[in-house]
């Protein structure tokens, strides 16, 4: 067994009742805060927060009546200003040792620890995130931390490349210059933290816009990551709507980098709009894409349906299945396709649909009433034309759409090929596990997948066919840890390498070789002293 | 930083320094008493080798390589969900077809088979095999197909407690069918266990035997959506269907044994158990029982509570102590997700406390009936021995092991006076093969006294050795 050369931050173990009041008592400041003060969040430019007059008020999915936050959203004259308080500040940023900025990135991991159960009420009452994975979303935040500042040595040092007498040569890394992060809502911590920290510690300055639906979690991770000793002309949080400020932040002549998380769409229009040079722009704009999936889990004849069923409803169903690395097509191979689909259907019917406050919930709110609408739509269509088994409404007030299951739509239909991005899920069944591996593979996107199986044959056969960025063998096909399991895909999955795995940094950094001639006048020091 | 020292599993432990009082030559006679069941039992070797045949092959083949020992394990494991012979002989290809060679020469025939025909024959055979194998632990699908062995159970001088296999439950239709299956259950042992010549009373005065049948239920598996986070709803629940069952359970003569899971749930199981045995309606009920795991850190704190729980309720319960059934699967957990384990980290540490905590239940033997379960000589032998010396007679507690398990050893001490109850599980195949592996597994374990016992040879003083807390563990 080798031994991890990297230790996960550990998920709070809820089974223990003290741990488990710890975040209701979290939950409880919080609302008190939100009654009384307020939540408020602001941009932050050069270490300062603004008042804007464009604001923003974010309800609570799971109980829309209430109002959750204020948001002040950026200008258009903020962004100007960020951008020019960054252009002073990164020359200074990039000239500190890197062992510096690591130690910052140590700091912030540690003042989340000291905040975890704060940090997760806030995700679970901004986003609806219920409890468990609004741990795990704060966990994994903190392991982006630790792990890059601990990969970001590997650029402290030239790497001498040969040594030719009378030549020296080393590859050197330098920081990009200015990097824009937009990030996205449903990793509202872990993803905007990964992809900031990413940027800083590689030495570039760094403009966050978080979703305007997490702008709250946002601006707590902006605050954090100043106290942790970012300086504050190397870094800036920009809140607004990705139309307006996004559109302004990426189209910038100023930025060297964009760092986004998201839709397909938009990941499209994004890197579009990088490769139009505006004019005086300074350079070809890199930009890291991590986009949507349509991912699916086949169960094998074989599987051993207790675990396939499990894996499958926390897969599809688990944050209302509202990550790209979610489950939304599942194929069945063989004649057990209806029995183990009924079994399926009753089991989601079950599990625990509510506000993501109480602990008890399994599935909580979709994120907002856009999505709430978009998704109903959705269903609707789709039981004009096939089978559609919807779990029973809870009767709550938010916007909670309960887990969905749409039987042997056509695989013509948008259902089986485009994300739906909620507790949504179709399923076929197959006559052979081959034809399982090409239907699965027959997709535009290329995230996540799963098998269950107990043939070795089959299990080698996905293994080399079932081409995704994350496969996962007879286990449920999300929740990925950093430097465990590296995450991130290919096709229109995205561009870039993997989140949380060793080549993640390089995409931030430019290699730059030196070339130095040390011999003078026939005076060559290697071949001198030999 | 996640340790909780509010819980009640959890604060110091209060029977830390419950120690043996001082017995002149204490040690000799538990190693006496050892030493005449396990001359018992070599005696019976040859027997049981015959008799259960094809577990023996399996433990033995996988005792020879870890890669074998896996591969057979996988094997088994997928067996029940094939269905065509084809299916059977393709997977014992893949899982043992480059292992063929150290097996002996008529299984490799069975493994590379020349034609198809043979295919089918060895399929039957090794589904054959597969059921054999789960018929010696498991004693049939249903309860009315199982009365047949349920009764030569009494009728060799068993006791017996029933418990129910079933499917990982994932619904709440799952789970009232499992409900109903246990109602079903205590139905059928109600109406024809009670008419048994062989229902009478196996040790008069012994309170353990003042009912013939018994049943023993995995509580989780009545409610789908037990969880820690879901605590309140699942207390709630699984004390309303504990209930029924209770009251099932009254009605047919039966004792209930709540049986003890992994240490997330079992704050609910113990909840759960205390709430419905403290009711009003059944706070009278003579001898319901839970269980407790000697392996857990907690649980000497857990019986001082159990303890109180009985003074309080005032009528005693029985427990069964055990070293605890989950050993591997907790410790992958909090591996997994680098959480400290609640189990101690040694066996010799579970063993050690299996004995600390003996001795609590034969001090308190009045307000708790202890029914001492495990297939270690050295283990029981303690309990009884310590039970002698406290003057506290044979009849005032029992002890338990599992149907298939360790036959020899129960009627080794059942020869030697001891109300002996068996462990009898009961189910479809399917569900059953989860249990079959787990307790092949637990018998080709390295820590296993069975292994150490049948296939070792390990030597009669080693086997007996007074047990000691690891460092680690203290
Ligand atoms: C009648 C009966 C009912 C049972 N009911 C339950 C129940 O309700 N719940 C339950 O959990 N179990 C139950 N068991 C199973 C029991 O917990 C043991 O797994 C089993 O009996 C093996 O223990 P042993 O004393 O017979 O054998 P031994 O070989 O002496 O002990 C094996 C046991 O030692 C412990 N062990 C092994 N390695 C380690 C280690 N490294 N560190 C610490 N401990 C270790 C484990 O508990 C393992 O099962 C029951 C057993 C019987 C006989």
């Amino acid at each position: 067994m080798n031994t991890p050369f990297f230790v996960n931050e550990p998920f709070t173990d809820f089974s223990v009742s003290s741990n488990r009041k710890l975040l209701r008592d979290a939950l409880e400041r919080l609302e008190s805060t939100r009654s009384t003060a307020g939540l408020v969040a602001y941009p932050i430019i050069n270490g300062q927060r603004r008042t804007t007059p464009n604001i923003f008020e974010r309800e609570d999915p799971s109980t829309k009546d209430i109002q959750l936050g204020t948001i002040h959203f950026a200008s258009r004259d903020d962004v100007d200003e960020a951008f020019s308080s960054i252009e002073e500040g990164r020359l200074g940023w990039q000239d500190t040792p890197i062992s510096e900025r690591a130690s910052i990135l140590n700091r912030a991991a540690s003042i989340m620890q000291d905040r975890r159960h704060d940090l997760n009420a806030l995700i679970i009452r901004e986003v609806g995130k219920p409890w468990k994975e609004a741990d795990a979303d704060v966990a994994e935040a903190i392991d982006f931390c630790r792990y890059y500042a601990e990969r970001a040595f590997h650029f402290a040092s030239p790497i001498a490349t040969s040594d030719i007498p009378g030549e020296e040569n080393v590859l050197v890394y330098h920081p990009r210059g200015t990097a824009v992060v937009i990030a996205p809502w449903n990793f509202p911590f872990a993803i905007a933290c990964g992809m900031t920290v990413a940027a800083l510690v590689t030495g570039n300055g760094t403009i966050l816009k978080p979703a305007e639906q997490s702008s709250l979690v946002g601006f707590a991770l902006a605050e954090l990551l100043l106290a942790a000793g970012v300086p504050p002309n190397a870094f800036a949080f920009l809140p607004g709507q990705g139309e307006d400020i996004g559109r302004a932040l990426v189209e910038d002549k100023r930025v060297d980098l964009i760092c986004f998380t998201g839709s397909r769409a938009v990941g499209q229009q994004i890197i579009s709009s990088a490769a139009t040079p505006y004019p005086e722009q300074r350079a070809i704009k890199r930009v890291i894409a991590e986009l949507g999936g349509k991912n699916a889990i086949i169960v094998d004849e074989d599987a051993d349906e207790d675990d396939a069923i499990r894996g499958i409803l926390a897969s599809a169903f688990g944050f209302a299945g509202q990550k790209c690395s979610a489950c939304s097509r599942l194929i069945v191979v063989g004649k057990q396709y209806s029995r183990f689909i009924e079994r399926l259907i009753e089991a989601a019917a079950d599990l625990i649909v509510g506000p993501s406050a109480q602990p008890e919930t399994v599935v909580g709110p979709v994120v907002d009433d856009d999505a709430y609408q978009r998704l109903n739509r959705t269903i609707e269509h789709a039981r004009q034309e096939c089978r559609v088994v919807v779990a029973a409404r809870n009767g709550s007030e938010g916007y909670f759409i309960p887990p969905t299951i749409i039987v042997d739509p056509p695989l013509t239909s948008s259902w089986w090929s485009e994300e739906l991005f909620g507790p949504v899920i179709c399923t076929t069944s197959v006559a052979t596990f081959d034809d399982a591996l090409r239907l699965a593979t027959d997709s535009p996107y290329a995230l996540t997948g799963g098998v269950f199986s107990r043939n070795p044959r089959n299990l080698e056969a996905a293994k080399r066919h079932f081409a995704v960025g994350n496969l996962y063998l007879n286990r449920a096909i999300t929740g990925a840890l950093v430097a465990r399991q590296p995450f991130g895909g290919s096709r229109m999955s995205g561009i870039g390498s993997k989140a949380g795995g060793p080549d993640y940094l390089l995409q931030f950094v430019e290699p730059r070789t030196i070339t130095e001639n040390t011999s003078r006048r026939g005076f060559v020091p290697e071949i001198a002293s030999s | 930083m996640l340790s909780d020292p509010q819980s009640h599993l959890q604060r110091p432990d209060p029977a830390t320094e419950y120690l043996p009082a001082t017995i002149p030559s204490f040690e000799d006679k538990v190693t006496d008493l050892g030493k005449k069941i396990l001359a018992g039992i070599r005696v019976e070797r040859a027997s049981i080798l015959s008799k259960q045949y094809w577990s023996q092959r399996f433990m033995e083949w996988s005792t020879k390589t870890p890669s074998l020992k896996r591969n057979l394990f996988r094997l088994v494991d997928v067996l029940p969900s094939l269905e065509s012979s084809d299916a059977i002989s393709d997977h014992i290809a893949q899982y043992l077809g480059d292992e063929a060679s150290t097996l002996p020469t008529w299984a490799a025939w069975g493994i590379r088979p020349p034609g198809s025909a043979t295919k089918a024959i060895m399929a039957s055979g090794v589904r054959l095999g597969v059921r054999q194998m789960a018929a010696q632990f498991i004693a049939g699908e249903t309860p009315r197909a199982a009365l047949g062995t349920l009764r030569s159970i009494r009728r060799s001088g068993f006791a017996f407690t029933v418990d129910l296999l079933g499917e990982y439950c994932v619904s709440e239709r799952e789970a009232e069918s499992y409900l109903k299956r246990y109602i079903e259950c205590l139905t059928v042992l109600g109406s024809s266990v009670p008419k048994w010549r062989e229902s009478r009373s196996l040790m008069q005065d012994n309170p353990g035997d003042s009912r013939a049948a018994c049943v023993s239920v995995k509580l989780t598996a009545l409610y789908s959506q037990v969880s820690s986070l879901n605590q309140k709803r699942s207390v709630t629940l699984l004390s309303d269907r504990l209930a029924l069952l209770a009251n099932e359970a009254r009605q047919a003569n039966a004792q209930i044994y709540v049986d003890a899971e992994d240490s997330a749930n079992n704050e609910i199981i113990y909840k759960a158990f205390k709430r419905v045995f403290s009711s009003a309606e059944f706070r009278g009920d003579f001898l319901v029982g839970c269980v407790v795991q000697a392996y857990s850190r907690h649980a000497a704190t857990l019986l001082t509570d159990l303890l109180s729980f009985s003074k309080e309720r005032g009528c005693p319960i029985a427990i069964r102590l055990v070293k605890g059934a989950y050993w591997d699967h907790e410790t992958t957990v909090a591996r997994q997700n680098g959480w400290s384990s609640p189990l101690f980290s040694h066996k010799s540490s579970a063993d050690a406390n299996f004995e600390r905590l003996s001795r609590f239940l034969i001090d308190n033997h009045e307000r708790l009936f202890p029914a001492f379960g495990s297939h270690n000589v050295r283990s029981l032998s303690h309990a009884c021995v310590y039970a002698e010396s406290r003057g506290v007679p044979k009849s005032a507690f029992e002890l338990q092991m599992l149907f298939g398990m360790a036959d020899p050893i129960a009627r080794a001490y059942r020869h030697h006076g001891h109300l002996v109850r068996l462990y009898v599980p009961l189910g479809p195949l399917l569900p059953g093969m989860g249990y079959l592996v787990r307790r092949l597994l637990e018998n080709t374990s390295n820590e296993s006294f069975l292994r150490h016992t049948f296939f070792d040879d390990h030597t009669t003083d080693a086997l007996l050795t007074a047990p000691q807390f690891d460092p680690e563990d203290r």
